[in-house]
């Protein structure tokens, strides 16, 4: 159950994994798979207290709006899939600093991101963000910007091999393009003296390509639409999506014999990335050692898992409006990702520099001893005895820190360091509370606290 | 949609990180001059808070209350009120204190601590002065006003938490009218209610909604000297005007023109006006975008703090002529 509420959401406490565990785990998969969408209860709360995120000029002040969902979604497979799809059709506010606009689009994600594949890459290729950040207003009949045309086939559904081979020609790159010409975001006022205007799509049928073309394949007078179409019947797309999802939420080391069945799956079910994670949530593979414990997390993972496990936010406030800032310092800024590639995931997240970050990120969160999740694991570790050998005391905290695993090795210094303050430990001593901190500290410290 | 009561007079701001300009207003008052202060919210991690000093036809003086938290500085500003001594008083609901400065800007002290005991506080939000020169604090996370001494002693409180008559759900602006009675903006509540100067409880007008008369998280209430109530109805983004006894008058949902300084602003940056005009969105720009306090002056000016746009639109009471 942690494991799935670790690579689904951004982990869970001891608490709600218990409760989870009541529910029982295909219960539990199918309540992450169907989030209620809407306005939250306390969007009211955000926009009071972060005004300017309300009219987000930039994608920093859009920050505090996402970083509160990302931090207190209840749901929070609905963040983690906006994050999924973020990171693949990545739009940033390098190019497109326009912080409604970037909040649209994560609403969009959230809102088709569990849906039909085909209903989102419509979405997404109506999105006015998207059609500024890739060109496409300046695509016209007669001098089509292959830009987006590209962009869709190579990064957002057919992908290409090592060898820089797709499963389609340059010259269905071409035609795509021109199919979408005329797909375009409408002109805003500069947000410069009044602040910004919201975006919007528009589709100028006097500048659309009618001719007839042939897209993989097929011939006809294709639109936009069709093209999207086209690319969902495509065995190279439900490879593609069946691999991006499988190394964002099961591994970063692909599996072809897995690959090739989420494949099957994503046809099977007309494209429906729901019916993929299912899948993938209630497969033996994704419940074994093989995956368990090894996949780096992502800034995000750290930072806003480790928020929801200490329990820190009952209000928006300061800090929270600049979680994406520990984020950023991480390497994974979050509403400006490096190119429209998104981030690369994996090892790459891990450097000397961002390992401090982390390291340090994750300590202090979990010292915060007048914090409510803090003071829960506190009374966790407590119940586990009035006297606590070493081991049972390192068991206790790896417990109370929402159920993780370390290895041996890792364990062995633990109890090491747990004995050298004397054994066994009190929970009646005056330093009782102090030690458990260090141990937590420790713990988020270690190699393994860096996995899900 | 036509005023009755009222006509579109002018327009201050522009949107600026510093100096002349304001960065997301949500309060604004005049000193005992005519002076104006308009209190800049923005985003904290930007932070370009600030109180601003401006005269009604748009000349920037002076600004102070900057990001911070060190004496005379601000981190989450809420709300403003001069007493009658011109001292101005600042609520900040990070720093869970109040500042206060002359009328200079000058830093002269600060008060209030966070807790929920007598004279604590836990985000102070409006802020309104009696006329014993009291300050009456919004500790919006209390759910209660708090009344103090402009030297920062409690003296007495009430309110509670709940949807119930007397009680408040994340409040936010207040306003004592001319007879001392006391307005409350209960925000989460989608209601106004109004108290004696002791705090007994009066009335209540508002229910949720978008509709006339219906509120949708109200963050400020002004009563002017005639009696009106304005409501800034935040969520709907529009002004609604009450009678004393909470019917509804009239709605007032934006008619701004381009400030002298956006104007400024647009005449020096021809590619900036042809974008702006290749757009087109003029109706839109007139709009309030979350509009959180009101201000009045005897002259029948009637200003209003258009947070998301950056600006104070400033309306005149046509059966009360002003005089400026």
């Amino acid at each position: 159950m942690a494991q799935l509420l670790r690579r689904a959401g951004f982990g869970a406490t001891r608490d709600q994994i218990d409760n989870y565990l009541e529910q029982g785990y295909e219960e539990t998969v199918e309540e992450l798979l169907h989030p209620v969408h809407g306005d939250p209860e306390d969007q009211d709360f955000v926009d009071r207290y972060f005004v300017a995120s309300v009219e987000a000029r930039t994608a920093n002040h859009a920050d505090p709006q996402w970083a509160w969902r990302l931090a207190t979604n209840p749901n929070p497979l609905e963040e983690k899939i906006a994050l999924f799809w973020h990171g693949l059709m990545a739009v940033g506010g390098v190019k497109l600093d326009h912080g409604l606009e970037m909040l649209t689009e994560i609403d969009l994600f959230r809102r088709f991101g569990l849906g039909r594949f085909e209903d989102l890459l419509l979405e997404i290729s109506r999105n006015p963000g998207m059609m500024y950040w890739l060109d496409n207003q300046n695509s016209h009949i007669g001098a089509p910007n292959e830009n987006y045309g590209r962009e869709l086939l190579e990064l957002f559904s057919m992908g290409i091999d090592e060898q820089g081979e797709g499963a389609y020609s340059e010259e269905d790159v071409k035609t795509a393009a021109r199919a979408f010409t005329g797909w375009a975001s409408a002109v805003t006022p500069p947000p410069f003296f009044l602040g910004p205007f919201p975006m919007e799509f528009r589709f100028d049928p006097d500048d659309h390509d009618n001719s007839e073309k042939t897209f993989l394949g097929q011939t006809g007078n294709w639109n936009g639409d069709d093209i999207v179409r086209i690319i969902c019947e495509q065995r190279a797309t439900a490879r593609f999506v069946a691999l991006r999802l499988y190394d964002f939420f099961v591994s970063d080391t692909p599996n072809d014999e897995e690959i090739e069945r989420l494949a099957d799956v994503f046809e099977a079910n007309d494209g429906e990335i729901r019916a993929v994670l299912r899948d993938i949530f209630n497969s033996d593979h994704f419940k074994s050692e093989d995956v368990r414990f090894k996949k780096i997390k992502s800034p995000s993972d750290l930072v806003f898992g480790t928020s929801r496990l200490v329990d820190r936010f009952e209000l928006p406030e300061l800090d929270s409006g600049t979680l994406a800032n520990n984020t950023l310092f991480m390497g994974q800024h979050l509403l400006n990702p490096p190119s429209v590639e998104g981030w690369h995931e994996g090892e790459e997240w891990v450097d000397s520099g961002a390992l401090i970050e982390r390291i340090n990120f994750a300590s202090s969160e979990v010292s915060r001893v007048d914090g409510r999740g803090v003071q829960r694991m506190l009374a966790r570790v407590r119940d586990a005895g009035d006297e606590l050998d070493g081991t049972e005391l390192v068991e206790a905290c790896l417990d109370a820190l929402g159920a993780i695993d370390v290895s041996t090795r890792t364990k062995l210094i633990l109890i090491e360091h747990a004995e050298g303050y004397g054994v066994p430990w009190e929970a009646a001593a005056p330093d009782a509370t102090d030690r458990t901190i260090e141990m937590f500290q420790l713990i988020v410290s270690m190699p393994d606290y860096q996995y899900c | 949609m036509s005023l009755e009561n009222f006509s579109y007079h002018d327009t201050i701001g522009i949107a600026s990180f510093l100096g002349r300009g304001f960065m997301n207003p949500v309060d604004l008052r005049f000193d005992s001059t005519g002076m104006l202060f308009v209190l800049s919210r923005s985003n904290a991690g930007n932070k370009n808070v600030r109180v601003s000093a401006v005269t009604l036809d748009s000349e920037f003086q002076f600004e102070f209350a900057n990001w911070g938290t060190e004496p005379g500085q601000t981190t989450l500003p809420t709300a403003l009120a001069f007493d009658s001594k011109d001292r101005l008083y600042v609520s900040d609901e990070h720093m869970h204190n109040v500042s206060v400065f002359d009328r200079e800007g000058n830093f002269i002290k600060r008060w209030g601590e966070f807790g929920s005991e007598p004279g604590q506080l836990n985000r102070p939000s409006g802020l309104a002065v009696d006329s014993d020169d009291n300050i009456l604090v919004m500790d919006h996370v209390n759910a209660r006003i708090q009344k103090m001494t402009p030297e920062g002693q409690y003296l007495s409180s009430f309110g509670s938490v709940g949807s119930g008559p007397g009680e408040f759900n994340f409040a936010w602006g207040i306003s004592v009218d001319t007879g001392g009675d006391i307005w409350v903006a209960d925000w989460r509540n989608d209601r106004v209610q109004r108290f004696t100067a002791d705090g007994e409880f009066v009335s209540t007008f508002g229910t949720s909604g978008s509709g006339e008369g219906e509120l949708d998280r109200p963050s400020g209430v002004h009563v002017d000297d005639r009696g009106q109530v304005y409501v800034a109805d935040w969520r709907n983004d529009r002004v609604q005007v009450f009678d004393n006894g909470g019917e509804h008058t009239e709605t007032l949902n934006g008619d701004a023109t381009l400030s002298k300084w956006c104007q400024e602003f647009i005449d020096v940056n021809p590619e900036q006006a042809g974008w702006r005009e290749n757009a087109g969105l003029f109706e839109e720009e007139k709009r309030f975008w979350r509009p959180s306090a009101i201000e009045t002056n005897p002259e029948g000016l009637v200003l209003i703090a258009d947070a998301c746009r950056h600006r104070i639109q400033i309306y005149s009471k046509v059966t009360e002529p002003a005089l400026v």
